[in-house]
C-alpha cells in the first residue's frame, strides 16, 4: 500500500490506535506480571467487568455519536438493577427483566424527549436525570434489603441474565458480544446508522436531506437507556444484591472507554471495535494494577491520566492522518 | 409553461428572525420549464428565500403555494417529497461520511434480509461513482472515501451530481459554480438549461449576472429582503441589471433606458 | 418605575431571584418556627456560601463557553492540603501554599485544554478523577484535623469564625460576589469573557486573547473552589477523602439555575450564588421536614430541569418581545 492509502485506512479506522496500544500493553502486562495477568481466572474476571462496562460504553457511544452526551447512564444502570432485583422474588426473572428494561428505556426516552423537543443542552438535562434517579435509588434502597433468595438464583432465566456462567465465563460476556455485533450492523450496515452518523457529523445537512434529526437523536437516547438498563440487570444478576450506590461513576468510565476507543466527542465518528477495546483496556489496566499490588487509591489518579493521554493521543493521531491528505 | 397556473407561488412573504427581518413582503411566482436567475447583493435574502422553498424555514407571514396547494408545514422532507432538490452553499455534505453515503443520505437503498433493511452498498457505490465521475472526480478517489479529503470543486461536484440524479420537479442551485473551473462552470450552466428543457423549474442563485442572464428566461432581483425587479431576460441587458444592483435598487429600469 | 421593573425582569438571573424569593416566602409560611430560626438561617447561608464559591467560579467558566467538572475535587484537594501543610508551614504558610496549589490545579486544566486542543468536558472529567485520586493517595484514607492552637489562629478565625453572628463564609462570599460581578460587568476581562463565550471567532478578530481569557476563567474558578475548601476546613477542621464529591455537579446546577446557559456568552454570578442558596435551602428544609436525604438529590434534579426549561422559555420570550 502506498503511504497515502495507509493514512486513508487510519483515517477511516481510528480504532487502529487503541488496538495497537492494547496489543502493546497486553504484551507488557503479561511480561511484567509473569503470566499472572493472563491466567484463565484473571482473564475471566476482566471479561466479566468488561461485559457490563462495555454495554454501558456502547450505550454512551450511541448518544455521543449523535452529537449529544448522557451522563445519567450510571443512575439508569442502578435504577434498573434495583428494579430487577426488587421484582424477581415477586414476579420471576422474565417479568422482572421486562419491567427493568422498560424502566431503562423510559429514562432514556425522558432524556431524549427533553433534549430534543425543548432543545435543551443534553449535559444539563442528563445531569438532572442523573440526580433524580440517583436520589430515587438511594431512597428506595434505604432500609430495604434487595437481595435474591437462593431459590431464585437457580432459575434458568436468572442464570442466563448474568446469574450464571457459560463456558467458564459469566453469561454477561456473551450478551455483550452479541450486542456489539448487533450494533456494528445497525450502525454501519443499516440506514439508521447512516443517519445517526450524519446527524452527528452535520445535523444541518441531515436535516436538509429530510432526515428527522429529532427522531434520530431521540432513538439514540432511548436505546442508550435501554442498554444501560440491561447492563444493570446483568450486574444485578451477577451480584445477587444491590445497594443505592450502584452505577455511581460508571458514566464517567463509560465516556472514558468511548474516548479511548476513538469516538469523536463532537459526534459523527464511532467504532464498535474501538469501544470494545477501550473498555477492555480500562478493565485490563485496573486488573494489572491490582495484580502488581498497587493500592486502590491510585486508581482514580491513573484513570484520570489515562483518559487525558488517550484524548491527546487521538487528537495527535487525527492531525497526523489529516495532514497531506 | 403549458400550465396556466404557476408551479410555485409566494405571496407577501415576511421572514423575521428575532429582531431581524430577512424578507419583506416578497411576492414572486415560478413556472415549470423555466430558468429563473435569483440575484442581488450579499445579504439581499436570496438564500433565505429559497430556504423557505426547501423547507428549512417557515415564513413569518405570507403564503406559499405549490401546484395550487397551500403549504402549511415547512420541513425538508415535505419539500423533497414535493420534488424540490437543492444545491446549497453552507450545507449539503457530512464530512465524516463517504461519498457514497453522502450521496444516498436520506434515501438509502436497502436489501432486505430476514425482513431487516440492510444498506445496498454495491448499488450505492456504483451509482454514486458513475454520476460523480461525470462531474469531475479524480480518478484515484473512490466512492468509499470520506468527503473530508476532497477539494472544494469535488465537493461541489457531489452536490451537483446528487441534485441531477434525484431531480424531480424543481432544482434550486445556490451558487452552483463555486470552486469550479471555467470548463466545469460551462458544464453546470449547460446542465441547468438541459434541466429546464426537460420541464423542470430551475432557480439559479448567483453573483455572476452575465452568466445567468445568458441562460435564464427571467431575472428576479432582491435587495435588503425586498423584491425590486422581476423581468424577462430578453427585456433587459445584463448591464442594466448590474446597474440596478449596484445602486441598491434605487435606479429602476425605466430610468436606465432614459 | 414601569421601565425599571421591565428592565429588571430581563435580567439573566431574574428567574433565580424570583424563585429564591418565592421559596423563602413559602418556607416561612409552611415552617415558620423551623425555617425562620436564627440557627437554620445561619446554617443555610453558611452552606450556601460554601457551595456559592464553586457556583460563581463555574458561572465564569460557563460564560466563557467552557465547563469545569473538577471543581469538587479541587475543593477537596486544596482543603486537604491546607490542613496537612498547617503542621509544617504554619497556618498562614499553609494558606498561601494551598491557594497556590489551587491556582496550579486550575492552571493544569487550562493548559491541557488550551494547549492540547481538547474538549473541556473530557479534560476536566479526567482531572476530576486525577485530583480526587491525589487526595486518596496523599491522605491514605486517614482523617486529619487541626490542633487546638491551630483552631484559635487568627487566620482560621478570619475564615471560619463569625462576624456579628454571621458566619464568615457568608461575608467572604458576598464580598467576592461583589468583586466578581464588578469584574464581569465593568472590566475589560469581564467583557472579554462574555465576548469569548458569545462568539470566540469574533472576539479573536477583535484582538481578544481567547486563550488567556479562558485560562483566567479556569484559574478564577479553581481559586474560588480552593478558597471554599480552606474556609470549610477553617470552620470544621476535619478532612475526609470524599470532601467535595459531586459538588461540581451541584455547582453547575446552581449556575444554571442562576441563569447561565451552556452556549456561553451570558450568565450571572449573582444568579449562581442565588442558585446555590436555592439548592441549599431546599436541602435544609427537606431534611427539617423529615424527608429522607435522598429526596433532596432527586429534588435538585427536578429543579435543575425546570430551571433550564424556564430560562430557555424566558430568553426566547425576551428575543421575541424585543422585536
Amino acid at each position: 500500500m502506498t503511504a497515502s492509502s495507509y493514512k486513508q485506512f487510519f483515517r477511516q479506522h481510528h480504532e487502529i490506535l487503541v488496538v495497537g496500544v492494547a496489543i502493546v500493553l497486553v504484551a507488557l502486562f503479561v511480561t511484567i506480571s509473569r503470566g499472572m495477568w493472563a491466567s484463565p481466572y484473571n482473564l475471566a474476571s476482566i471479561l466479566q467487568v468488561t461485559a457490563t462496562l462495555g454495554i454501558m460504553a456502547l450505550a454512551e457511544s450511541l448518544v455521543i455519536t449523535s452529537g449529544e452526551i448522557d451522563i445519567s447512564v450510571g443512575s439508569t444502570f442502578g435504577f434498573s438493577a434495583i428494579t430487577y432485583l426488587g421484582l424477581v422474588p415477586h414476579l420471576g426473572s422474565a417479568a422482572a427483566l421486562i419491567i427493568a428494561l422498560a424502566a431503562g428505556f423510559g429514562i432514556g426516552a425522558l432524556n431524549g424527549f427533553l433534549v430534543v423537543w425543548f432543545r435543551l443542552p443534553s449535559l444539563i438535562i442528563t445531569l438532572g436525570t442523573l440526580l433524580i434517579f440517583q436520589g430515587l435509588c438511594i431512597a428506595v434502597t434505604a432500609g430495604f434489603s434487595f437481595s435474591i433468595p437462593w431459590a431464585h438464583r437457580k432459575n434458568f432465566v436468572y442464570q442466563v441474565l448474568g446469574g450464571g456462567n457459560f463456558l467458564g465465563v459469566n453469561t454477561a460476556v456473551f450478551w455483550m458480544l452479541g450486542l456489539f455485533i448487533l450494533f456494528q450492523m445497525i450502525l454501519f450496515a443499516m440506514p439508521y446508522g447512516n443517519r445517526l452518523l450524519a446527524v452527528g457529523g452535520s445535523s444541518q445537512t441531515a436535516h436538509s436531506r429530510g432526515i428527522s434529526v429529532k427522531r434520530v437523536k431521540f432513538a439514540a437516547f432511548a436505546l442508550c437507556g435501554l442498554l444501560a438498563g440491561f447492563a444493570g440487570v446483568l450486574e444485578a444478576g451477577k451480584l445477587g444484591f444491590a445497594d443505592g450506590s450502584m452505577g455511581r461513576l460508571m458514566e464517567l468510565q463509560a465516556i472514558a472507554a468511548c474516548v479511548l476507543g476513538g469516538c469523536a466527542l463532537a459526534g459523527g465518528r464511532v467504532s464498535i471495535l474501538g469501544v470494545l477495546m477501550g473498555t477492555f483496556l480500562l478493565c485490563g489496566i485496573q486488573s494489572f494494577l491490582v495484580i502488581m499490588g498497587v493500592q486502590p487509591q491510585w486508581f482514580m489518579l491513573v484513570l484520570g491520566i489515562i483518559v487525558v493521554s488517550a484524548a491527546r493521543a487521538d487528537r495527535v493521531f487525527r492531525d497526523w492522518v489529516l495532514r497531506g491528505a | 409553461m403549458s400550465d396556466t397556473r404557476p408551479l410555485i407561488e409566494m405571496k407577501n412573504i415576511d421572514l423575521i428572525f428575532g429582531t431581524f427581518q430577512a424578507l419583506k413582503d416578497v411576492s414572486v411566482s415560478f413556472d415549470s420549464g423555466e430558468l429563473v436567475g435569483l440575484v442581488g447583493d450579499n445579504g439581499a435574502g436570496k438564500t433565505t428565500l429559497i430556504r423557505i422553498l426547501c423547507g428549512m424555514h417557515a415564513p413569518t407571514n405570507g403564503e406559499v403555494y405549490f401546484d395550487g396547494q397551500k403549504i402549511n408545514r415547512f420541513n425538508p422532507r415535505l419539500a423533497i417529497d414535493l420534488g424540490i432538490e437543492t444545491i446549497q452553499q453552507a450545507v449539503g455534505l457530512c464530512n465524516n461520511l463517504s461519498i457514497a453515503r453522502n450521496f444516498y443520505l436520506g434515501r438509502e437503498p436497502v436489501k432486505r434480509r430476514f425482513g431487516l433493511p440492510f444498506l445496498d452498498f454495491e448499488k450505492m457505490r456504483k451509482k454514486s461513482e458513475s454520476v460523480i465521475r461525470e462531474f469531475g472526480l479524480r480518478e484515484n478517489v473512490s466512492a468509499d472515501d470520506e468527503v473530508e479529503i476532497l477539494s472544494g470543486g469535488e465537493r461541489q461536484s457531489i452536490k451537483i451530481g446528487h441534485a441531477v440524479e434525484f431531480k424531480n420537479r424543481v432544482i434550486i442551485m445556490d451558487e452552483p459554480t463555486n470552486h469550479l473551473s471555467v470548463r466545469e462552470r460551462e458544464h453546470v450552466n449547460r446542465l441547468a438549461v438541459q434541466l429546464k428543457e426537460q420541464g423542470l423549474l430551475v432557480i439559479y442563485i448567483t453573483h455572476a449576472i452575465n452568466q445567468v442572464h445568458g441562460i435564464s428566461d427571467r431575472i428576479v432581483i432582491l435587495e435588503n429582503g425586498e423584491k425590486i425587479t422581476d423581468i424577462k431576460s430578453r427585456d433587459c441587458t445584463a448591464e442594466e441589471l448590474i446597474n440596478i444592483i449596484r445602486h441598491g435598487g434605487r435606479v429602476g429600469l425605466a430610468e436606465n433606458r432614459g | 418605575m414601569r421601565g425599571a421593573i421591565k428592565r429588571f425582569s430581563k435580567r439573566q438571573d431574574f428567574g433565580a431571584i424570583a424563585s429564591a424569593g418565592i421559596i423563602f416566602i413559602v418556607f416561612s409560611v409552611i415552617d415558620p418556627s423551623g425555617w425562620l430560626s436564627l440557627s437554620t438561617l445561619a446554617n443555610v447561608s453558611h452552606f450556601s456560601a460554601i457551595l456559592g464559591f464553586l457556583a460563581m467560579g463555574e458561572a465564569l467558566v460557563l460564560i466563557s463557553k467552557e465547563i469545569d467538572l473538577s471543581l469538587g475535587s479541587i475543593y477537596g484537594l486544596v482543603g486537604v492540603a491546607f490542613i496537612t501543610l498547617a503542621e509544617s508551614l504554619g497556618i498562614v504558610g499553609a494558606f498561601f501554599a494551598a491557594m497556590v496549589l489551587a491556582l496550579l490545579l486550575g492552571g493544569i486544566n487550562a493548559f491541557i485544554i488550551m494547549r492540547g486542543n481538547l474538549p473541556s468536558m473530557i479534560v476536566t472529567l479526567s482531572t476530576l478523577f486525577a485530583y480526587r485520586g491525589i487526595i486518596y493517595v496523599w491522605t491514605g484514607g486517614t482523617i486529619k484535623s487541626f490542633s487546638e492552637a491551630a483552631r484559635a489562629h487568627w487566620l482560621t478565625r478570619l475564615f471560619g469564625g463569625e462576624f456579628f453572628g454571621i458566619e464568615n463564609a457568608v461575608v467572604w462570599a458576598v464580598l467576592l460576589l461583589f468583586i466578581l460581578n464588578t469584574i464581569l460587568q465593568r472590566t475589560r476581562t469581564g467583557n472579554h469573557l462574555l465576548a469569548v463565550g458569545g462568539d470566540a471567532e469574533s472576539a479573536l478578530s477583535h484582538g481578544v486573547n481567547v486563550v488567556r481569557t479562558k485560562s483566567k476563567a479556569y484559574l478564577l474558578a479553581a481559586g474560588l473552589a480552593g478558597l471554599s475548601g480552606i474556609i470549610t476546613l477553617c470552620d470544621k477542621p476535619q478532612t475526609h477523602v470524599t470532601l467535595g464529591t459531586l459538588m461540581e455537579l451541584e455547582a453547575i446546577a446552581s449556575a444554571v439555575i442562576g441563569g447561565c446557559i451552556l452556549t456561553g456568552g451570558r450568565g450571572s454570578v449573582i444568579g449562581a450564588l442565588i442558585g446555590a442558596f436555592i439548592i441549599t435551602s431546599v436541602r435544609y428544609e427537606l431534611i427539617a421536614l423529615g424527608a429522607p436525604s435522598a429526596w433532596f438529590i432527586t429534588f435538585v434534579g427536578i429543579v435543575l430541569i425546570v430551571a433550564v426549561l424556564f430560562n430557555q422559555a424566558l430568553s426566547r420570550w425576551l428575543l421575541r418581545s424585543s422585536a
